[in-house]
């Protein structure tokens, strides 16, 4: 056994403490994602999350989007340890920040509070911000933003939206992306929008291809009406 | 490993505590652990264990209680357990939020949260 019975033995009763705690763990990152929402709220910005696998096209997304709106538009950019996706979204011209999480696998609220420091938030109608390509962490973690949306591509094959349930619970827009790739990967779109229904029936599901454009301006719409 | 990120929580929140009550040993901790969070008991125990060696927390006895899900229908007001995905692939049933009486949207009412019960310590 270990010393923990022993140490047991020795303390008298009245030395021993059973103290009822009911301390949340997630509580510290809710209380500052509630924190960025409200400085979001008093500058009329709504944030959006973007969350997907690494390749499920994310950051070619938020790129097309920021082409569609052009101004009022911030995006911040996590990856663990690139800036190679930031960079690729500066080119638009719009205020970006990279959040470097270095070994971390998902954004937290800290972080993102961070950001929202470090850029001028007058003038801004919108931030989108890009979480870790990870489908497990991110979930756990609120950020301050208004709504999730979760990108999947059909080249992660047919069964995404079974793999990473908890992912798809908390979100408002599932993007299925690479549509134009669907055929030769024999994945169908429709199955994977029915497995996001069974998850959750009020998921706005929005079929995407960044290569020809399709469904783009679906999602614009979808988020300037978050 | 986000399980990493909630045992350090979990460390800091413990040792805090048994610092300001000049706690000499920690006996055992109770977490509850919410059906809906993404948790792994397991994981979670083995981050614990890793990060406690030489603290008032080492070898510990580290109980891990589950909270069930719960959802709550705004559109016919059903209140309980939700909905399981039963062929979804995965090794056991899969909690949705599809109401299981009018098959609409439900929101979690239970099981998202993780939290510390109880601390037992050695004053």
């Amino acid at each position: 056994m270990n010393s923990f019975t022993i140490e047991t033995l020795e303390a008298a009763p009245d030395e021993i403490y059973d103290i009822e705690l009911e301390h949340s763990l997630l509580e510290a990152n809710a209380k500052l994602s509630r924190d960025n929402r409200a400085l979001l709220d008093r500058h009329g910005i709504v944030a959006i999350d973007f969350m997907g696998a690494i390749g499920s096209g994310k950051t070619t997304l938020i790129t097309r989007l920021v082409e569609k709106l052009k101004t009022g538009v911030a995006v911040f950019n996590g990856d663990a340890t690139t800036g190679a996706d930031a960079d690729a979204i500066a080119k638009q011209g719009v205020p970006v920040v990279q959040i470097a999480t270095v070994n971390g696998c998902h954004l937290d609220a800290n972080l993102v509070g961070k950001a929202l420091r470090k850029i001028d938030l007058g003038g801004l109608k919108l931030i989108f911000i890009e979480n870790i390509g990870n489908l497990i962490c991110p979930a756990e973690f609120p950020l301050g933003s208004k709504a999730r949306v979760v990108v999947v591509s059909v080249t992660e094959g047919p069964w995404m939206v079974r793999k990473h349930p908890h992912m798809f619970l908390g979100a408002a827009i599932v993007v299925i992306n690479k549509t134009d790739l669907a055929e030769a990967m024999e994945v169908s779109v429709e199955e994977l929008a029915n497995d996001v229904h069974k998850l959750k029936p009020d998921i706005r599901v929005i079929p995407t291809s960044c290569k020809t454009g399709a469904g783009l301006d679906e999602v614009t719409a979808a988020l300037l009406a978050v | 490993m986000h399980e990493l990120s909630i045992a350090t929580a979990i460390v800091e929140s413990v040792l805090e505590f048994v610092e300001k009550k000049g706690a000499s040993k920690v006996l055992a901790i109770r977490l509850a652990v919410g059906e809906l969070s993404c948790v792994e008991p397991e994981q979670l125990r083995f981050c614990i264990s890793s990060i406690t060696e030489e603290t008032p927390m080492e070898n510990s006895a580290l109980e891990i209680e589950k909270i069930d899900a719960e959802v709550l229908c705004p559109h016919c007001s059903y209140s309980g357990r939700p909905k399981y995905w039963e062929d979804a692939l995965s090794s056991g049933p899969v909690a949705t939020l599809q109401c299981p009486q009018c098959g609409k949207a439900a929101q979690a009412s239970q099981g998202e949260d993780c939290c510390i019960r109880t601390i037992k310590y050695v004053a």
